[in-house]
Formats: C-alpha cells, sequence, structure tokens
C-alpha cells in the first residue's frame, strides 16, 4: 500500500510540478503566473487536438506545449506590452480557456463533456520493473518523470547559474534598475512568461494524453492554481519547486487512495485544496516575491 | 575613451511642459562639473538623455567630437559614459557582485556564469578605491552610503570614463557626503568627468570646477571658474529672483512645557522599532528630529498621529491625556504633514479644494448637516491657493496636475490654516524646490510665532538645524541624544546619527 500511494504520488505530482516550474519562471521575471490554470487547461486540450488529427500522441505532447504557449504570450502581451493587472489578465484567461476549450470541443467532437480517445504516450519506466521496491515504485511511471525532474534541474542551474538567469531575476526584482543598465525588460519578460506557458502546457498535455487518452471539460481542475501555491511554498526555487510539488501530488494520492473506503467522496476531494489554504495561510508567512513583480521599467 | 562630451542644442518636449529647451552642454574627463537647478528644471532629463534613457526630440551629441545616438543605455554604457540614479537601482536580496555585474557577466565554458572570477574582480576593484564593502554581501545589509558606492562600482566596472551622478548627496549623512566627496577626488585624479546633479549650493562651491546652471528647461549659465561666486548668487540664478537661504528660528522659547510623550515603544514584525521614547517640547518651540533614514523617525511621527497603534504610549496635550486614532486625535489638535504627500497627504486624482479639507471636511465650516457646504469651501480654496501661490488656474484641477512643490503647498496649506496646537511635520520640503522651501519654511515659524508646539522630523540636517530650536537624535528607535540647536554642528550630529556618538 506505501509502494502504491508512492507511486500514485509521483504520477499526480508531475502536472503540479510541471507547472509550478513555468510559474517560478514566470514569476522571476516579474510577472504573476494566475494564468497557470488557463495555460494548463489549454495544453491538455491542445495536445488532444493534435494527438487527433495526427494519429501521434508525441505530436500531441508538442502540440500541447504550443497550447500552453500561446496562452502565455497571449497574458505577456496584455500584462507586459499592455501593461494590463496581473491579476485580471490572468484570472480573465482562466476563465476565457474554460469556455473555449468547450466550444471547440463541441466543434470538433460535438460533445461538451469530453472528447474523443485519440492515442496516449504510453512510453514507461518498464525497464525498472524487476528491481524489487524501486520498480513497483517506478516501472509504471510515464517517461515524463525523469523528464519533469531534469526540466527542474536545468532550470535551476539556468536561473542561478547563468547570465540569463541572473538577468531575469534582475528584471523580476528591479526592472527600471534592469532597464537603466541596457538589460531588455519587456524581452526577458516575454522570455519567461514564454517558457511558463511551455510547461504548464505539457503538464496539461501529461494530464490529458499521458494520464488519460482523452480531453474532460474542465480537466485542469484548479491544478493550476495549486500550482502557484506550490512556486510560493518553494520561494520560486525550481529545486524546491519539485519537492512542494510532491506534496501536493502526495495529498491528491492519499485523496484518491481514501476515496475506496466509504468516506464521502466530496470531503475527500477537499483534501489538496485544504492542504493549499493551509500552506497559504501557516506556510508562507515570510516568503517575498520577487520585488518587482507586477511593474514596469517605466512607472 | 571619452575625452569630452558635447550636447548640442537639445530640446525635449513632454505634452505640455518643454522639458529641456535648446541646452548645450559640454563635460570634460577630469573634472567635476555641477549641473545645478531647482526640481523639474530638466537636469535629469538632459542627463537621462545623455545616458540613452531618454530620446532628444532635437539636437545633436558628440563624443570625442564624433556625433553618436544613443537608442538605450546599452549604447551609452559600451561608450564609458555611467550614471548613479538618485533612486538606487540595486537589488537588495542581490549580492554585491550580482548587482554589479549584471549585464556583463564574465562567463566560462560560455554557458555559465564565472562567479569566482566576477567576485574577485569585484573585489579589487572595492579595494582599489577603499569602499570596503564585501563583493559577497546582500546590498540589503549594506548602509545607505555603501549601497551608493555599489552603484558607483556597477559603473566603474563597466569601464564608466564620465559618470553621472544624480542627487548623490540627499541621502547621506554629513561623513557620508565627506567621504564621497573623497571618492569624487579620487576619481577626478585617475582622469574620470563627473557630472553632479544637485540643487545643493553649498556642495557645489565645495566640490564643483564648472557650473551650469538650469532653469524651466533653459541653461541660465555656465560657469568656468567658480572663483567669486556665492551661494546667494547661485541661488538667484536657479530660482530667477532673491531667496532667502537660511529661514531660521529666531528669539529664545519661553513657553511652558505644552507636548509631552512618555515611553513610546513600538513593535514590529517582531523587531523593535521604538524603544521607549520620551521628549516634550514647549509652547513656541520647534523639536528637530535628525537621524538616517530607518531608525524609528517615520514610526515615530505614524505613532504620535495615530496611524499606528504603539505598544504603550502616553501623551499628554497642555497636561491632559490624549489618545486615540488618527481622525480623533487631529480633532484634538494634532496637526499631521506626512513624510509621502503622495501617499498620505493627498489623493491625487481629487481636485485641489477637496484636498484642501481633505480630513478636516467634516467642520462646521465646510460642512453643514452631514452636507458639504460647496460655496465655503470653494472661497476658502480660492483664498488659500492665492495665499500659499498655489500655481494653478483654479481649485477644480486635480491635485495630480500640479508639480511636486504645489502638492506640497496643499498639505502644508491645508494643516497650518487649521492652526493645530501641536504639528508634527516629516520632511515637509522632501522634492520641493527651493522658492517653494523658503515658503513651506516660514509657514512652519509662522507656527512657533504663534505659540505651538512643533515637531520637525526631516532627513535634511540643514533644515532641521535650521528651523529646530532642540535637536534630538534618533539611533535604532532611540532618543540618543539632545541638543540645543545652537550649540551643535553638523558633523557632531552625523556622528550621533551613525551610532559613533559619545559623550565626552
Amino acid at each position: 500500500m506505501i509502494l502504491g500511494l508512492l507511486a500514485s504520488t509521483l504520477s499526480l505530482s508531475i502536472p503540479l510540478v510541471l507547472a509550478a516550474l513555468g510559474g517560478v519562471m514566470s514569476v522571476r521575471s516579474g510577472v504573476m503566473a494566475l494564468g497557470l490554470e488557463s495555460m494548463m487547461l489549454f495544453g491538455a486540450f491542445s495536445a488532444v487536438v493534435g494527438s487527433w488529427f495526427s494519429g501521434n500522441a508525441f505530436v500531441g505532447l508538442l502540440c500541447g506545449i504550443l497550447g500552453g504557449l500561446v496562452i502565455g504570450l497571449a497574458h505577456a502581451l496584455l500584462s507586459v506590452r499592455y501593461k494590463m493587472n496581473q491579476v485580471i489578465s490572468g484570472i480573465g484567461l482562466n476563465l476565457l480557456a474554460t469556455a473555449a476549450t468547450t466550444l471547440f470541443m463541441q466543434i470538433i467532437w460535438n460533445n461538451k463533456g469530453s472528447s474523443a480517445t485519440v492515442a496516449s504516450v504510453d512510453v514507461t519506466l518498464s525497464f525498472l520493473q524487476n528491481i524489487p521496491v524501486l520498480g513497483e515504485i517506478f516501472a509504471r511511471q510515464s517517461i515524463l518523470l525523469p523528464v519533469t525532474i531534469a526540466i527542474a534541474i536545468v532550470e535551476w542551474f539556468v536561473l542561478f547559474r547563468t547570465p540569463f538567469g541572473l538577468r531575469l531575476r534582475f528584471v523580476g526584482e528591479n526592472p527600471k534598475a534592469a532597464s537603466s543598465i541596457g538589460i531588455p525588460v519587456h524581452k526577458m519578460k516575454y522570455i519567461g512568461v514564454a517558457i511558463c506557458g511551455m510547461l504548464a502546457g505539457l503538464g496539461g498535455a501529461y494530464l490529458s494524453i499521458v494520464s488519460l487518452d482523452m480531453f474532460v471539460r474542465d480537466m485542469s481542475a484548479s491544478r493550476g492554481y495549486i500550482a502557484v501555491a506550490i512556486g510560493i511554498l518553494s520561494r520560486y526555487n525550481p529545486v524546491k519547486a519539485m519537492l512542494a510539488g510532491s506534496l501536493f501530488g502526495f495529498c491528491e494520492a492519499v485523496q484518491i487512495y481514501l476515496q475506496g473506503y466509504g468516506v464521502p467522496s466530496q470531503l475527500i476531494q477537499m483534501i489538496p485544496y485544504i492542504v493549499t489554504l493551509l500552506v497559504l495561510v501557516f506556510g508562507v508567512r515570510n516568503i517575498k516575491p520577487p520585488a518587482g513583480v507586477g511593474a514596469h521599467e517605466d512607472d | 575613451m571619452i575625452e569630452k562630451i558635447e550636447m548640442i542644442d537639445i530640446v525635449k518636449q513632454f505634452p505640455l511642459v518643454r522639458a529641456v529647451d535648446h541646452v548645450s552642454f559640454s563635460a570634460y574627463s577630469g573634472e567635476i562639473h555641477s549641473l545645478l537647478g531647482e526640481n523639474g528644471a530638466g537636469k535629469t532629463c538632459l542627463m537621462k538623455i545623455l545616458y540613452g534613457m531618454m530620446k532628444p526630440d532635437e539636437g545633436q551629441i558628440l563624443v570625442n567630437g564624433q556625433p553618436v545616438s544613443f537608442h538605450s543605455p546599452r549604447d551609452s554604457i559600451a561608450l564609458g559614459i555611467g550614471m548613479v540614479h538618485q533612486h538606487f537601482m540595486l537589488s537588495p536580496v542581490m549580492t554585491v557582485t550580482e548587482n554589479i555585474i549584471a549585464g556583463v557577466e564574465p562567463r566560462k565554458n560560455h554557458i555559465f556564469i564565472d562567479m569566482d572570477k566576477a567576485v574577485k574582480d569585484v573585489q579589487a576593484l572595492i579595494d582599489r578605491y577603499h569602499f570596503s564593502i564585501d563583493a559577497k554581501a546582500f546590498v540589503q545589509d549594506l548602509s545607505v552610503g555603501e549601497q551608493q558606492r555599489v552603484e558607483i562600482l556597477k559603473a566603474l566596472y563597466r569601464g564608466a570614463r564620465l559618470l553621472i551622478l544624480d542627487e548623490p548627496t540627499a541621502v547621506l549623512t554629513p561623513q557620508e557626503v565627506d567621504a564621497l566627496f573623497d571618492i569624487m577626488r579620487n576619481l577626478k585624479a585617475s582622469g574620470t568627468g563627473i557630472i553632479i546633479i544637485t540643487h545643493k549650493l553649498k556642495e557645489t562651491l565645495a566640490i564643483a570646477d564648472k557650473i551650469s546652471v538650469l532653469r524651466q528647461g533653459k541653461l541660465i549659465t555656465h560657469r568656468q571658474d567658480l572663483g567669486e561666486s556665492t551661494m546667494d548668487d547661485l541661488a538667484e540664478m536657479m530660482v530667477g529672483r532673491d531667496v532667502e537661504l537660511n529661514v531660521s528660528s529666531e528669539g529664545p522659547v519661553e513657553g511652558e512645557v505644552y507636548f509631552e510623550v512618555e515611553h513610546c515603544s513600538l513593535t514590529r514584525n517582531g523587531l523593535p522599532v521604538l524603544k521607549d521614547v520620551s521628549f516634550n517640547i514647549r509652547k513656541g518651540e520647534v523639536l528637530g528630529i535628525a537621524g538616517v533614514e530607518g531608525n524609528g523617525q517615520s514610526e515615530l511621527a505614524e505613532v504620535l498621529t495615530g496611524n499606528i497603534k504603539a505598544d504603550q504610549l502616553v501623551m499628554k496635550k497642555d497636561g491632559v491625556e490624549i489618545s486615540g486614532d488618527s481622525h480623533s486625535l487631529m480633532g484634538q489638535g494634532i496637526g499631521h504633514i506626512p513624510e509621502d504627500r503622495l501617499a498620505m497627504g493627498l489623493i491625487v486624482e481629487k481636485s485641489i479644494s477637496e484636498n484642501l479639507i481633505l480630513g478636516y471636511h467634516g467642520r462646521k465650516r465646510f460642512c453643514s448637516h452631514g452636507v458639504l457646504d460647496r460655496k465655503n469651501i470653494n472661497s476658502f480654496a480660492d483664498s488659500t491657493i492665492k495665499k500659499y501661490g498655489i500655481k494653478t488656474p483654479d481649485g477644480n484641477q486635480k491635485a495630480a496636475s500640479l508639480s511636486g512643490g504645489n502638492q506640497q503647498k496643499i498639505v502644508v496649506a491645508r494643516v497650518i490654516e487649521e492652526e493645530p496646537d501641536v504639528l508634527v511635520v516629516c520632511q515637509p520640503t522632501r522634492g520641493v524646490d527651493v522658492g517653494a522651501m523658503e515658503f513651506i519654511h516660514h509657514q512652519i515659524l509662522g507656527l512657533r510665532k504663534a505659540g505651538k508646539a512643533v515637531l520637525l522630523i526631516s532627513a535634511d540636517l540643514d533644515e532641521v538645524m535650521n528651523l529646530s530650536d532642540r535637536i534630538a537624535v534618533m539611533y535604532e528607535g532611540k532618543i540618543v541624544k539632545t541638543f540645543d540647536a545652537d550649540k551643535v554642528s553638523a558633523r557632531e550630529l552625523g556622528l550621533w546619527m551613525t551610532g559613533e556618538g559619545n559623550e565626552s
């Protein structure tokens, strides 16, 4: 049972961590990541569309990334170029994504609840299956598990060890200062938010064509918001985001596990959200986002 | 290598004002050039054009005789121009080294930042100028003076041969100003050209080789030689009329103790901000509070005016204990001119007349039976605008349409016209030009003459020394020493402000 719980913790953490990693890039560049929900949802939807029309699940993954990117760029356009309030832009996109995906689903599959089934990514870490214990936890995990871990580590190096990362963080901390030493503030923010969109889109694609093989209306189920909380809890550090994400993944796993025990499912399903609330209330007292979040270089 | 920079016939037009109006200006390596002018005279704008942060509408910039055009600071930095802004362009949560190298990082393997080399280079630069800063320290742990040095290093690291310093002394203690001037002289000796933007005349005379004076976007004077110049000369050039530079309090204080504060303590985020502060002010007395910003002065003002609740506080006016929130204290005769007019003093989206009665709008003369009396308010506004010389067509304009000095006059007028028994006034002339400064100082002294008690909190030491009868120095939330204003020097105050004072 413990091993099963661990295994599902891992697989449930992947989309949360991917989205949170995206959120970290966005916030580090000074743009709030409240639009994560829409990037995930649109990513999930685009992945199914890609897989449906091409018949190839990996094309689907790519489309998922692109779908997230589209929303990311829209968010960047609104909040960076047109200096719209980032909360409003994020929430607005979230509402738009729910409506748009439902509409397109109706157009493509003539169904408002779910899409047809499509080809899914079924590459797993099956080569581990003969190893005791580890095999039980890892053998059935998707290839996206190591990919996610790799992304987190690479992102950490990029943020904290490369000139690009230093400049991105500088933009996020103090856009005016960045601009005064000739760092192209808008470009950096666009890049940060674009990467955010792509990672969240990949996380969404995981939901629709890796752990499942179809799109279901509102399937991101507020994971984007949870990813925002993970970002905060991790102090916008990619490696810590991976750990914080696993905590929430664990809550989801427990929730699913307990559903088999006759506790009213509505109560059980509240667990991840209650944990999010508790974390936000008690866990993040002294965590400050980068000082320049929401600020512009010319105000 | 920059030898000579010329700006020829520069024009910068904003929607409503011409910030720079056909100005020609030149600077040379190895000399200190003071760019003098009141706020809004166009000094900073002119320099932002030179630094590539703004584009001129007309005119040309020549470096060593060659025309150049700057599209962003990147271009001017590449040619060896550096600028230290009035508001520091640093990230407090990053290290000194990170702040300095951002944008021009040394690399290893083409991908990664070579942090070891960066720290070594930065530390070498620090040591060369004897700045005694740790290259690995976080900027938030540095004093304001040290942060300014980081800004200077940032420019030097990028190979600046011409440094523009925008109001560099505004935030420094007298000792730090002396240290900065030493640094500037060192840089000059090593061939760096320096342009210092300032409206402080004393400092200009102390450090500058040449001066240029701007007024309302126009170049008024350029002087190669300061030999004969006096402060009064320069002030007149800046303002365009004769100015009384040092408005100061006169005559002894004879009133009895009127306003008393005892055992005022405040804790914020678990840290003590005010530690058992006690003082009293007599009738007709100005008590000045001197201190480096962030030592509890702002909080003291907010506690006394009821904007923050203290852990412990006994306040007495005329022997009677008073307490309450900000509104009720206003009713009990405590006037408050807050330090940040935009954050606390004004609602800039509202009209000037509305701002002139803000907080006092419930008074009988402005309001009857719960309805604002427009007629009285307007006549009050008109007469006040006239009396205080607020430059506006009429009282219906938004406060946002005014310059900083005129906005500050609104805040001052509102409180002074109410004739409070006790006035708590913070940074009364921050970001205000010399002319308005003179006027505001007269208003404060007018209250003193009328026998009111005034608590003056200001980061401008000259202001504190000129206006106060007594000066209390705050350091780390405590009043460490109180002086009679005519028996103390700026130097001695500076020592106490930095915790270096001693009783000997």
